[in-house]
């Protein structure tokens, strides 16, 4: 082909291209009469909102999905795959957004699967096929032994697991969907890292982010997308964020709602000397109405000082005060009596109830308000739930729908809902934000603040600082367990954080 | 938005969707029905229909508790060697205990104690599935073959035969085999595990457990009282079942009720319960519970070997859950 091309400022021939491609699940038009290309040694980002049809384009890209209608040509040549497995054999990899990884087998084993150079064909040398995989650890950024069982790593890690996979593949074309929803500043600069160093070797990478502070770092060019439509492609250089977020929602929306600071009010939660397995010493105080933004990097102890806070994860050491009294955490229903409520990092596996509807999810956590000698009165209960979720701007078709049939971001509300239904004095959220849409977010910020300015004591995690910084009064900045200080947001910069959250200290 | 009338209609279609398969086979038993001598359907003679609620209660009623264990993520395999237990104990308490009480006393006894040791025996098995996190299929195993065994060796492996004329076992026989109190203890039960299940925070809360039990554990449901409330009623359930069983039989014979617990769990399948847990209802498991009757009925007027009557009838439990699964709402994930 190179023979061919005349010679000077040209096109590269694309790597992976898409005419007219058209996809409908049921009622739902995913993607209409697409065209789009993706050229060799570039980072392509795709964005828009939830349900603009971002995943679906990678899916059918990746052979996952099969187009209705229309055409994908891989190296000039029409392409018909009927299984993801046939794309990885023509050079096409995919890091889903939901990761399709199983927790009970080992790191190596999961990256072997499906992987044609990998795969044994009769027996299995675990101990050359630990050998292959380790460097591709490395390179991602997670160099955990590879016979560690997938099931004793977190979320996070699960994640850069999924990235070694692909890197394992040596894939020409790698989409990713959401690679970063579940990873820290620290693991986020690694995964660049790679995705530059892919470049370099040539292979074209699309990648599918709702983060527009990295899609503006990594992309070279961004192509937004509406309702299944391609709204417009662009060279990175020649946009700006307010214009894709303008293109993607169709109107202005601001980044986060910079709340106030207050005065200081009376403690609602005081933590001295926390300690579990997993975290050192923790003391701070909480006041009421004082949203409190928890930073860290990946297993600095975010999410297990919520858990320690419930009693899930048992305490060795510490006294903790809720309100006026001392308290022990004891479990879930116990700290909901003591009015202190954890929304779970993973709505889909710990937190929602897909097949039940969204009015039963909503009220299933404070149920018993709504009920005489354990029987339901439905009216109240209705009534109730509506109520908030209309003041969580959640939107829904209709309350009796089973929650699993809602974007991302409105499942986030209605869990949220939940939980506010139990009318907690002490929120802890661990990672609201993670993985919705701009419109979503912007609805949590304004949820949290609001409730804030109603006397609640919020601890929120967050793995994007920008919006972290912007939306807390106070940053408590954690590090391999440790506390390792507690920034007012006004002073707090990112780069202040990040030094905090990989243990250098205060800037000098 | 909701509406009030769009609710309606979906509770209106919920409500009818397990009676089509009732309808069909319902229609089947007409069509394949022999004629009497007058040229009448034998199959809609009210003594026929009414013979076949009789011979599914016994299963029916076990269906019922054996649903609510479904719904909440579990299963019941120790049902038919609790019905078989108990039919023999209220042998023992009705032919070899002889106590110094009114004969109405001594089987007011017999069955308060029957009903007792099988909502032990569900206990047991509830507080060994969750506490020990044993799996129910291998809890309730252990206790089918447990509780025959137990059966066997209290009754030295002989039928115990009930007695005649004014013997307590013989009015105990009289009593529960009656029609209309078997069916009406059949319907009051069904109606209140419907009601259980749509109407009160209990049943809110197996329906959670059983979709999701992590989800259940960070929202602080009584997971473990919930679950083993589920077996105790499904215990109890069987042994009511026993009761019945041994009154139409005229005798505790403790080799009874083998694989009766698959007939219960086909009833509740073909209702549409889903064995992964979390959904189900009350209506379905009665519904599939006299598919399975008319079934078996018509196949009987219709004098076909009782082996091809098998044959027939794994036919339908995998076109009634294949039917079931097709319109099932896809989750958009």
């Amino acid at each position: 082909m190179i023979a061919f091309s005349p010679i000077g400022n040209h096109e590269p021939a694309p790597a992976l291209a898409c005419t007219g491609v058209s996809k409908r699940y049921g009622g739902v038009q995913a993607l209409s009469g697409v065209d789009w290309e993706l050229l060799p040694g570039e980072v392509h980002a795709l964005c828009g909102e939830n349900g603009a049809g971002k995943s679906t384009l990678a899916r059918i890209c990746a052979g996952i999905a099969r187009p209705d209608s229309g055409e994908i040509r891989r190296g000039g040549c029409a392409v018909a795959w009927s299984g993801s497995d046939e794309a990885r054999r023509d050079g096409v990899g995919i890091i889903l957004q939901e990761l399709d990884l199983f927790a009970n087998l080992t790191v190596a084993e999961n990256i072997a699967l499906g992987n044609p150079a990998l795969e044994a064909r009769r027996w299995v040398s675990f101990d050359a096929l630990s050998r292959a995989v380790a460097p591709r650890l490395e390179e991602a950024g997670i160099p955990v032994d590879p016979t560690t069982p997938l099931g004793e790593l977190g979320v996070s890690q699960w994640q850069l697991v999924a990235i070694a996979r692909v890197l394992s593949l040596d894939a020409k074309v790698i989409f990713m969907d959401e690679p970063t929803s579940a990873l820290t500043e620290d693991a986020v600069e690694r995964l660049f890292a790679v995705i530059r160093r892919l470049k370099a070797r040539g292979v074209a990478i699309a990648y599918v982010s709702h983060k527009m502070s990295e899609i503006f770092r990594i992309s070279d060019r961004i192509t937004v997308m509406r309702d299944g439509e391609m709204v417009a492609t662009c060279a990175t250089g020649d946009t700006t964020v307010d214009a894709v977020i303008r293109q993607m929602v169709g109107r202005p929306v601001t980044a986060g709602e910079a709340t106030p600071p207050e005065e200081p009010k009376i403690s609602v939660l005081g933590v001295r000397n926390l300690s579990t397995r997993k975290l050192r010493r923790i003391s701070f105080d909480l006041a009421d109405g004082e949203i409190m933004g928890v930073a860290g990097l990946v297993a600095s102890g975010r999410s297990e000082l919520g858990r320690a806070l419930l009693g899930l994860s048992p305490l060795t050491g510490g006294e903790l005060t809720l309100a006026d009294g001392t308290y022990l955490p004891r479990g879930v229903r116990h700290a909901m009596r003591s009015l202190l409520a954890l929304v779970p990092e993973d709505r889909r596996r710990d937190g929602l109830f897909m097949r039940m509807s969204v009015l039963e999810n909503t009220t299933i956590a404070a149920l018993r308000r709504y009920s005489r000698l354990g029987w339901l009165r439905g009216g109240e209960e209705r009534e109730a739930a509506l109520d908030l979720l209309e003041q969580s701007r959640t939107l829904f078709a209709d309350a009796d729908l089973p929650v699993g049939a809602l974007s991302g971001g409105n499942q986030q509300k209605v869990l949220l809902s939940k939980w506010l239904l139990t009318f907690p004095k002490v929120l802890f959220l661990d990672d609201p934000t993670r993985g919705i849409d701009v419109g979503a977010k912007d609805d949590i910020y304004r949820l949290i603040a609001r409730l804030a300015r109603d006397g609640v004591g919020i601890l929120w995690v967050s793995s994007e600082l920008p919006e972290l910084i912007a939306n807390s009064h106070r940053i408590m900045v954690l590090h391999e367990g440790g506390l390792q200080g507690i920034l007012e947001s006004a002073e707090a910069t990112q780069e202040s954080v990040m030094r905090l959250a990989t243990g250098h200290g205060p800037a000098p | 938005m909701s509406t009030a009338a769009g609710r309606g209609l979906r509770g209106a279609h919920q409500f009818t969707r397990p009676f089509i398969g009732l309808i069909l086979v319902v229609a089947l038993g007409v069509f394949l029905s022999p004629r009497g001598a007058g040229g009448g359907i034998i199959f809609l003679s009210g003594g026929n229909l009414t013979d076949i609620l009789l011979q599914q209660g016994e299963i029916g009623i076990m269906a019922l508790a054996m649903t609510l264990v479904v719904i909440a993520g579990g299963i019941d395999l120790s049902v038919g060697s609790v019905l078989a237990f108990s039919a023999s104990l209220v042998g023992l308490l009705l032919v070899k205990w002889e106590p110094r009480l009114p004969t109405g006393a001594q089987i007011a006894a017999a069955v308060a104690a029957v009903l007792l040791l099988g909502a032990v025996i569900g206990a047991v098995n509830g507080i060994i599935i969750t506490r020990l996190r044993l799996q129910p299929f291998v809890m309730t195993l252990a206790a089918m073959i447990g509780v025959r065994g137990l059966t066997r060796w209290m009754t030295g492996n002989t039928n115990i035969d009930f007695g005649f004329d004014a013997a307590a076992s013989a009015r105990f026989s009289d009593l529960f085999s009656q029609k209309p109190l078997i069916l009406a203890v059949w319907a009051v039960l069904a109606v209140a595990a419907h009601l259980v299940l749509s109407r009160t925070v209990f049943g809110r809360y197996l329906r959670a457990i059983g979709e999701n039990e992590k989800a259940a554990a960070f929202t602080g449901l009584p997971i473990r009282m919930a679950r083993t409330a589920t077996y105790v009623a499904c215990g109890a359930a069987a042994a009511l079942a026993g009761l019945v069983h041994a009154a139409r039989s005229h005798q505790g014979n403790p080799n009874d009720g083998v694989a009766y617990e698959l007939d219960v769990i086909a009833a509740v399948v073909i209702g549409g319960t889903a064995l992964s847990g979390g959904q189900g209802t009350i209506l379905g498991t009665v519904t599939g519970t006299l598919i399975l009757g008319v079934l078996t009925n018509v196949l009987r007027l219709r004098m076909v070997d009782s082996n091809v009557e098998l044959m027939i009838k794994a036919v339908i439990i995998i076109v009634a859950v294949w039917v079931q699964r097709r319109d099932r709402p896809s989750i958009n994930s």
